[in-house]
Protein backbone atom coordinates (compact mmCIF):
# COMPACT_ATOMS: atom_id res chain seq x y z
CA UNK A 1 0.00 0.00 0.00
CA UNK A 2 2.81 2.38 0.85
CA UNK A 3 4.50 1.36 -2.40
CA UNK A 4 1.43 2.30 -4.42
CA UNK A 5 1.31 5.67 -2.64
CA UNK A 6 4.98 6.31 -3.52
CA UNK A 7 4.25 5.30 -7.13
CA UNK A 8 1.33 7.70 -7.41
CA UNK A 9 3.35 10.51 -5.81
CA UNK A 10 6.35 9.99 -8.10
CA UNK A 11 4.35 9.65 -11.32
CA UNK A 12 2.29 12.73 -10.47
CA UNK A 13 5.50 14.63 -9.79
CA UNK A 14 6.90 13.44 -13.11
CA UNK A 15 3.86 14.72 -15.01
CA UNK A 16 3.90 18.04 -13.13
CA UNK A 17 7.63 18.62 -13.70
CA UNK A 18 7.29 17.70 -17.39
CA UNK A 19 4.50 20.26 -17.74
CA UNK A 20 6.70 22.80 -15.95
CA UNK A 21 9.46 22.20 -18.51
CA UNK A 22 6.95 22.97 -21.24
CA UNK A 23 5.36 26.05 -19.67
CA UNK A 24 8.48 27.80 -18.35
CA UNK A 25 9.44 30.99 -20.19
CA UNK A 26 12.87 31.36 -18.62
CA UNK A 27 15.27 28.86 -20.13
CA UNK A 28 17.35 28.40 -16.97
CA UNK A 29 14.16 27.60 -15.06
CA UNK A 30 13.21 25.07 -17.73
CA UNK A 31 16.63 23.42 -17.47
CA UNK A 32 16.33 23.17 -13.68
CA UNK A 33 12.82 21.74 -14.05
CA UNK A 34 14.27 19.16 -16.43
CA UNK A 35 16.84 18.30 -13.76
CA UNK A 36 14.03 17.80 -11.26
CA UNK A 37 12.25 15.60 -13.81
CA UNK A 38 15.38 13.46 -14.18
CA UNK A 39 15.79 13.18 -10.42
CA UNK A 40 12.18 12.05 -9.98
CA UNK A 41 12.64 9.58 -12.84
CA UNK A 42 15.71 8.11 -11.13
CA UNK A 43 13.69 7.73 -7.91
CA UNK A 44 10.99 5.95 -9.91
CA UNK A 45 13.61 3.57 -11.34
CA UNK A 46 14.83 2.91 -7.81
CA UNK A 47 11.30 2.10 -6.67
CA UNK A 48 10.93 -0.25 -9.66
CA UNK A 49 14.06 -2.14 -8.40
CA UNK A 50 16.50 -1.07 -11.12
CA UNK A 51 19.32 0.60 -9.17
CA UNK A 52 21.75 0.43 -12.12
CA UNK A 53 19.49 2.51 -14.31
CA UNK A 54 18.73 4.79 -11.36
CA UNK A 55 22.43 5.60 -10.85
CA UNK A 56 22.93 6.16 -14.59
CA UNK A 57 19.89 8.42 -14.77
CA UNK A 58 20.91 10.42 -11.70
CA UNK A 59 24.46 10.85 -12.99
CA UNK A 60 23.81 11.61 -16.63
CA UNK A 61 20.26 12.97 -16.67
CA UNK A 62 20.27 15.06 -13.53
CA UNK A 63 23.95 15.97 -13.48
CA UNK A 64 25.58 16.16 -16.88
CA UNK A 65 22.57 17.09 -19.03
CA UNK A 66 21.56 19.95 -16.73
CA UNK A 67 25.13 21.24 -16.74
CA UNK A 68 25.30 21.01 -20.55
CA UNK A 69 21.98 22.90 -20.83
CA UNK A 70 23.15 25.60 -18.41
CA UNK A 71 26.42 26.02 -20.31
CA UNK A 72 24.60 26.18 -23.66
CA UNK A 73 22.08 28.73 -22.34
CA UNK A 74 24.89 30.86 -20.93
CA UNK A 75 26.65 30.77 -24.28
CA UNK A 76 23.61 32.02 -26.23
CA UNK A 77 20.92 34.67 -25.81
CA UNK A 78 18.69 34.42 -22.77
CA UNK A 79 15.36 34.99 -24.47
CA UNK A 80 12.89 32.15 -24.52
CA UNK A 81 9.60 31.65 -26.31
CA UNK A 82 8.94 31.49 -30.03
CA UNK A 83 11.43 32.55 -32.66
CA UNK A 84 8.94 34.99 -34.23
CA UNK A 85 8.71 37.50 -31.38
CA UNK B 1 -8.61 28.68 -27.08
CA UNK B 2 -5.14 27.48 -27.84
CA UNK B 3 -4.27 27.23 -24.16
CA UNK B 4 -7.41 25.22 -23.47
CA UNK B 5 -6.50 22.86 -26.31
CA UNK B 6 -2.97 22.47 -24.99
CA UNK B 7 -4.25 21.82 -21.47
CA UNK B 8 -6.67 19.22 -22.82
CA UNK B 9 -3.92 17.40 -24.72
CA UNK B 10 -1.73 17.49 -21.62
CA UNK B 11 -4.51 16.12 -19.44
CA UNK B 12 -5.18 13.26 -21.88
CA UNK B 13 -1.45 12.43 -21.99
CA UNK B 14 -1.22 12.57 -18.20
CA UNK B 15 -4.19 10.24 -17.75
CA UNK B 16 -2.78 7.79 -20.32
CA UNK B 17 0.63 7.88 -18.62
CA UNK B 18 -0.92 7.32 -15.19
CA UNK B 19 -2.99 4.39 -16.47
CA UNK B 20 0.04 2.86 -18.19
CA UNK B 21 2.24 3.41 -15.14
CA UNK B 22 -0.16 2.14 -12.51
CA UNK B 23 -2.50 -0.24 -14.30
CA UNK B 24 -0.12 -2.54 -16.16
CA UNK B 25 1.81 -5.25 -14.36
CA UNK B 26 5.59 -5.39 -14.35
CA UNK B 27 7.96 -8.31 -14.18
CA UNK B 28 6.19 -10.91 -16.31
CA UNK B 29 7.96 -11.15 -19.69
CA UNK B 30 6.72 -13.62 -22.29
CA UNK B 31 9.99 -15.38 -23.16
CA UNK B 32 12.42 -16.08 -20.29
CA UNK B 33 14.79 -18.80 -21.53
CA UNK B 34 17.89 -16.60 -21.81
CA UNK B 35 17.09 -14.82 -18.53
CA UNK B 36 16.77 -18.11 -16.68
CA UNK B 37 20.05 -19.42 -18.10
CA UNK B 38 21.93 -16.26 -17.16
CA UNK B 39 20.44 -16.13 -13.68
CA UNK B 40 21.29 -19.78 -13.01
CA UNK B 41 24.79 -20.00 -14.52
CA UNK B 42 26.00 -16.40 -14.57
CA UNK B 43 27.73 -16.41 -11.22
CA UNK B 44 29.89 -19.47 -11.87
CA UNK B 45 30.63 -18.63 -15.51
CA UNK B 46 31.58 -14.96 -15.14
CA UNK B 47 32.77 -14.98 -11.52
CA UNK B 48 31.00 -11.77 -10.54
CA UNK B 49 28.31 -11.49 -7.92
CA UNK B 50 26.52 -8.65 -9.70
CA UNK B 51 24.72 -10.44 -12.51
CA UNK B 52 24.11 -7.22 -14.43
CA UNK B 53 27.82 -6.51 -14.52
CA UNK B 54 28.50 -10.10 -15.54
CA UNK B 55 26.08 -9.84 -18.45
CA UNK B 56 27.31 -6.42 -19.57
CA UNK B 57 31.03 -7.14 -19.41
CA UNK B 58 31.24 -10.86 -20.09
CA UNK B 59 28.26 -12.26 -21.99
CA UNK B 60 27.65 -9.05 -23.93
CA UNK B 61 31.17 -7.69 -24.13
CA UNK B 62 30.83 -6.69 -27.76
CA UNK B 63 27.96 -4.37 -26.91
CA UNK B 64 30.07 -2.63 -24.31
CA UNK B 65 32.91 -2.30 -26.81
CA UNK B 66 30.49 -0.69 -29.25
CA UNK B 67 29.25 1.64 -26.54
CA UNK B 68 32.80 2.74 -25.75
CA UNK B 69 33.40 3.33 -29.46
CA UNK B 70 30.21 5.40 -29.69
CA UNK B 71 31.36 7.53 -26.75
CA UNK B 72 34.77 8.02 -28.37
CA UNK B 73 33.09 9.10 -31.61
CA UNK B 74 30.83 11.52 -29.71
CA UNK B 75 33.85 13.18 -28.10
CA UNK B 76 35.62 13.35 -31.47
CA UNK B 77 32.61 15.00 -33.10
CA UNK B 78 32.10 17.47 -30.25
CA UNK B 79 35.77 18.42 -30.34
CA UNK B 80 35.51 18.91 -34.09
CA UNK B 81 32.40 21.12 -33.82
CA UNK B 82 33.49 23.22 -30.84
CA UNK B 83 37.09 23.84 -31.85
CA UNK B 84 38.37 27.39 -31.83
CA UNK B 85 38.60 28.76 -35.32
CA UNK B 86 40.15 32.14 -34.58
CA UNK B 87 43.56 31.15 -33.35
CA UNK B 88 46.04 29.44 -35.60
CA UNK B 89 48.02 27.69 -32.91
CA UNK B 90 44.94 26.14 -31.32
CA UNK B 91 43.37 24.91 -34.51
CA UNK B 92 44.06 21.24 -33.91
CA UNK B 93 43.75 21.44 -30.16
CA UNK B 94 40.86 19.02 -29.71
CA UNK B 95 41.74 16.45 -32.32
CA UNK C 1 31.24 33.32 -16.21
CA UNK C 2 31.85 33.30 -12.49
CA UNK C 3 29.34 32.01 -10.01
CA UNK C 4 28.70 33.50 -6.58
CA UNK C 5 30.64 32.65 -3.46
CA UNK C 6 27.88 30.38 -2.18
CA UNK C 7 28.04 28.12 -5.24
CA UNK C 8 31.83 27.90 -4.99
CA UNK C 9 31.71 26.93 -1.31
CA UNK C 10 29.04 24.33 -2.00
CA UNK C 11 31.07 22.88 -4.86
CA UNK C 12 34.18 22.75 -2.65
CA UNK C 13 32.32 20.86 0.05
CA UNK C 14 30.42 18.49 -2.24
CA UNK C 15 33.17 17.54 -4.67
CA UNK C 16 35.24 15.08 -2.52
CA UNK C 17 32.14 13.13 -1.54
CA UNK C 18 30.97 12.83 -5.16
CA UNK C 19 34.47 11.68 -6.18
CA UNK C 20 34.63 9.03 -3.46
CA UNK C 21 31.13 7.80 -4.33
CA UNK C 22 32.06 7.54 -8.01
CA UNK C 23 35.25 5.59 -7.32
CA UNK C 24 33.29 3.31 -4.98
CA UNK C 25 30.77 2.58 -7.72
CA UNK C 26 33.54 1.85 -10.24
CA UNK C 27 35.62 -0.42 -8.01
CA UNK C 28 32.66 -2.32 -6.54
CA UNK C 29 31.05 -2.75 -9.94
CA UNK C 30 31.11 -6.55 -9.81
CA UNK C 31 29.59 -6.74 -6.32
CA UNK C 32 27.00 -3.99 -5.96
CA UNK C 33 24.69 -2.10 -8.33
CA UNK C 34 26.57 0.21 -10.63
CA UNK C 35 29.53 -0.35 -12.87
CA UNK C 36 32.03 1.45 -15.01
CA UNK C 37 29.62 3.59 -16.99
CA UNK C 38 27.61 4.81 -14.00
CA UNK C 39 30.67 5.43 -11.85
CA UNK C 40 32.44 7.29 -14.63
CA UNK C 41 29.37 9.46 -15.12
CA UNK C 42 29.30 10.27 -11.39
CA UNK C 43 33.00 11.22 -11.39
CA UNK C 44 32.42 13.35 -14.49
CA UNK C 45 29.57 15.04 -12.62
CA UNK C 46 32.08 16.12 -9.96
CA UNK C 47 34.36 17.59 -12.63
CA UNK C 48 31.41 19.33 -14.28
CA UNK C 49 30.35 20.78 -10.93
CA UNK C 50 33.83 22.25 -10.58
CA UNK C 51 33.69 23.65 -14.10
CA UNK C 52 30.27 25.24 -13.60
CA UNK C 53 31.20 26.78 -10.24
CA UNK C 54 34.55 28.17 -11.36
CA UNK C 55 35.51 29.71 -14.65
CA UNK C 56 37.15 27.72 -17.42
CA UNK C 57 40.57 29.34 -16.98
CA UNK C 58 40.77 28.51 -13.28
CA UNK C 59 39.88 24.88 -13.93
CA UNK C 60 42.15 24.46 -16.93
CA UNK C 61 45.22 25.44 -14.93
CA UNK C 62 44.85 22.48 -12.58
CA UNK C 63 43.01 20.03 -14.84
CA UNK C 64 44.61 20.06 -18.22
CA UNK C 65 42.97 18.78 -21.36
CA UNK C 66 45.79 16.32 -21.95
CA UNK C 67 45.00 14.46 -18.74
CA UNK C 68 41.43 13.80 -19.86
CA UNK C 69 42.54 12.91 -23.39
CA UNK C 70 45.14 10.48 -22.10
CA UNK C 71 42.69 8.94 -19.63
CA UNK C 72 40.17 8.26 -22.40
CA UNK C 73 42.82 6.72 -24.63
CA UNK C 74 44.20 4.67 -21.74
CA UNK C 75 40.73 3.38 -20.87
CA UNK C 76 39.98 2.27 -24.43
CA UNK C 77 43.40 0.63 -24.81
CA UNK C 78 43.04 -1.19 -21.49
CA UNK C 79 39.56 -2.37 -22.50
CA UNK C 80 40.58 -3.73 -25.89
CA UNK C 81 43.89 -5.08 -24.58
CA UNK C 82 42.20 -7.01 -21.80
CA UNK C 83 39.71 -8.44 -24.26
CA UNK C 84 42.42 -9.31 -26.80
CA UNK C 85 44.75 -10.95 -24.29
CA UNK C 86 42.22 -13.73 -23.83
CA UNK C 87 43.23 -14.97 -27.29
CA UNK C 88 46.73 -15.77 -26.06
CA UNK C 89 45.29 -17.86 -23.22
CA UNK C 90 43.38 -20.00 -25.67
CA UNK C 91 39.99 -18.50 -24.93
CA UNK C 92 37.57 -16.56 -27.11
CA UNK C 93 37.50 -12.77 -27.44
CA UNK C 94 36.29 -11.35 -24.08
CA UNK C 95 37.02 -14.70 -22.45
CA UNK C 96 37.53 -14.55 -18.70
CA UNK C 97 41.26 -15.35 -18.61
CA UNK C 98 42.03 -13.97 -15.13
CA UNK C 99 39.55 -16.23 -13.39
CA UNK C 100 41.25 -18.81 -11.11
CA UNK C 101 44.78 -17.74 -12.14
CA UNK C 102 47.16 -15.33 -10.46
CA UNK C 103 46.83 -13.25 -7.31
CA UNK C 104 44.72 -10.32 -8.51
CA UNK C 105 40.93 -10.56 -8.97
CA UNK C 106 41.19 -14.35 -9.23
CA UNK C 107 39.80 -15.78 -6.01
CA UNK C 108 37.10 -18.33 -6.85
CA UNK C 109 33.75 -16.78 -6.16
CA UNK C 110 31.49 -18.29 -3.52
CA UNK C 111 28.31 -19.49 -5.19
CA UNK C 112 24.91 -18.58 -3.97
CA UNK C 113 24.04 -15.57 -1.88
CA UNK C 114 27.21 -14.22 -0.26
CA UNK C 115 28.38 -10.85 1.05
CA UNK C 116 31.01 -10.63 -1.67
CA UNK C 117 34.79 -10.45 -1.89
CA UNK C 118 36.46 -7.58 -3.70
CA UNK C 119 39.23 -9.84 -5.02
CA UNK C 120 36.97 -11.93 -7.27
CA UNK C 121 35.55 -11.49 -10.69
CA UNK C 122 38.26 -12.16 -13.26
CA UNK C 123 38.25 -9.59 -16.04
CA UNK C 124 35.01 -7.95 -14.91
CA UNK C 125 36.63 -5.50 -12.40
CA UNK C 126 39.40 -4.73 -14.90
CA UNK C 127 36.89 -3.89 -17.61
CA UNK C 128 34.87 -1.89 -15.07
CA UNK C 129 37.89 0.24 -14.23
CA UNK C 130 38.76 0.63 -17.92
CA UNK C 131 35.26 1.78 -18.84
CA UNK C 132 35.19 4.08 -15.80
CA UNK C 133 38.41 5.80 -16.85
CA UNK C 134 37.16 6.08 -20.43
CA UNK C 135 33.75 7.54 -19.54
CA UNK C 136 35.36 9.98 -17.10
CA UNK C 137 37.71 11.26 -19.80
CA UNK C 138 35.00 11.38 -22.45
CA UNK C 139 32.45 13.33 -20.41
CA UNK C 140 35.03 15.76 -19.05
CA UNK C 141 36.41 16.35 -22.53
CA UNK C 142 32.89 16.95 -23.87
CA UNK C 143 32.14 19.65 -21.30
CA UNK C 144 35.63 21.15 -21.67
CA UNK C 145 35.19 21.33 -25.45
CA UNK C 146 31.83 23.08 -25.03
CA UNK C 147 33.24 25.59 -22.54
CA UNK C 148 36.29 26.26 -24.71
CA UNK C 149 34.17 26.72 -27.83
CA UNK C 150 31.90 29.12 -25.98
CA UNK C 151 34.77 31.16 -24.66
CA UNK C 152 36.22 31.55 -28.13
CA UNK C 153 33.25 33.64 -29.28
CA UNK C 154 34.56 36.97 -28.11
CA UNK C 155 34.28 36.07 -24.37
CA UNK C 156 30.85 37.67 -23.83
CA UNK C 157 30.56 36.81 -20.15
Amino acid sequence: MIELAIHILLVTGLVISACMVWYMDDLISAAIAFGAFSFLLSLEFLVLQAPDVAIAEAGIGAGLTTAIFVIAIRGTDKKGGDASD
Amino acid sequence: MKNILQAGILAVCAVAFLVAGLGLSFGTPAYTDMDDYMLLHGQEETGSNNIVSGVVFDYRGFDTLGEATVLFTVVLGAGLVFRRLGKKEDEYEYE
Amino acid sequence: MSMSNLVRSGANILMPFILVFGFYIVVHGHLSPGGGFQGGAVIATAIVLLMVAYSCDEVCTSLSKNILKNSETLGLLLFIGTALFALTAGLAFFGNWILDTGPLFATPVAFGINPGNLNTGGIVPVLNIAVGIEVLGAMGLLILAMLGGMKGDGDAE
